[in-house]
């Protein structure tokens, strides 16, 4: 069903998740900071659930978030990219970077890879981002995507009682932004 | 060979890891209270997704989850049964959980051993737990028709943190039984 797919940015390369991701995937959920608007922070057992989720789901509906890694360390970083589980709002690309790899333009350079492929590859219309009010960090980011805030919007079970707005753009919008991008 | 490959027929059901179409009936088992009394209560549909996409991920990422389990004659999903160890869990397991309107069938007991055997002869594992809470007598005569004997008691990690009596035998027990059957 999936290839083996891998996308290399400047810094980054984007792939499938494997099991030598868990340690510094543990480390992150156990980071209360890092995990707060990812659902909270998790112990390793159940950070353990949470792992396995995103290889199921590339297998069954043939995306997912991929692993970013650190080309110059080798170092996992965080996973960004395509996610719709069942009852979602819309069709997302997320992200979620280790504190480690805070402050270096990471999320932007993985987010915009991820972007490219949703609309390349799964041919979605839009991305969204469903980002708590308080995220300020996540806001920037989406913002610096060239996407905008559309309100208030509801995410299924068990994260039913997080607050979010929606974010979101076009493919059009982003189709547009990028052969400026492309001309730079 | 991918483990998404991977199947086993016994005289009834059909063994193979989950594909997407598994899942309305796969979130219909998760809705039912009597089935989910033991594994952590219903969930909805949106909570049971993540469960499924769990269990898929096991076979992704370790090459062994549990199978979803295929009526023969009616080509229906009945439930899941196959080998588990995730992080913090008290030892590897073979487990079960079948949909309401598959008990009474010995459908448990004709997958659980085809599952044994595979766990034994493809993941060369030594032993073989079932995980079993203390009241669910249904369980645990599926266990000692598989011919486990009760070792010793234990507890899930979060998110369950239940106590559990764990059930289960060896590699050696096993085979002696087999060709005892055979």
């Amino acid at each position: 069903m999936q290839k083996d797919i891998r996308i290399e940015t400047e810094r980054l390369v984007l792939r499938l998740p494997r099991i030598e991701d868990f340690e510094r995937y543990a480390e992150l959920h156990a980071d209360e900071e890092a995990a707060r608007h990812i659902g909270g922070a998790l112990l390793r057992a159940p950070a353990w659930r949470k792992f396995l989720q995103m290889p199921g789901a590339w297998m069954v509906q043939g995306y997912a978030m991929f692993s970013v890694v650190d080309k110059a360390s080798g170092l996992w970083i965080g996973q960004a990219g395509a996610w719709q589980p069942e009852g979602w709002p819309g069709t997302e690309v997320g992200w979620a970077f280790h504190r480690s790899a805070w402050g270096k333009g990471y999320a932007m350079e993985a987010a915009v890879a991820a972007i490219d492929w949703v609309f390349d590859e799964l041919g979605w219309s839009e991305v969204i981002h469903s980002i708590a009010p308080e995220n300020h960090a996540s806001q920037a980011l989406a913002q610096r995507l060239g996407s905008v805030n559309r309100g208030p919007g509801k995410l299924p079970p068990p994260h039913e009682d997080v607050r979010i707005d929606i974010w979101g753009q076009s493919r059009e919008a982003w189709q547009a932004r990028r052969a400026v991008r492309g001309k730079a | 060979m991918s483990p998404f490959d991977i199947r086993i027929e016994t005289p009834r059901l059909i063994l193979r890891p989950p594909v997407a179409a598994d899942f309305d009936a796969w979130a219909e088992l998760a809705a039912d209270e009597d089935v989910m009394r033991t594994l952590g209560g219903v969930q909805l549909r949106p909570v049971a997704w993540r469960s499924f996409l769990f269990v898929v991920g096991g076979w992704q990422i370790l090459g062994f989850s549990p199978f979803s389990v295929v009526e023969k004659s009616s080509g229906r999903w009945i439930g899941r049964v196959g080998p588990l160890y995730p992080e913090g869990w008290p030892a590897r397991e073979v487990g079960w959980t079948l949909a309401r309107s598959a008990w009474g069938k010995g459908y448990a007991s004709e997958a659980a051993a085809a599952a044994i055997d595979f766990a034994f002869d493809h993941l060369g594992w030594d032993e073989v737990v079932h995980c079993i809470e203390d009241h669910n007598l249904a369980s645990q005569r599926v266990a000692t028709r598989m011919g486990a004997r009760r070792l010793r008691e234990a507890r899930l990690p979060p998110p369950f943190d239940t106590p559990v009596v764990l059930w289960g035998q060896s590699r050696e027990e096993w085979a002696a039984r087999r060709k005892e059957v055979a």
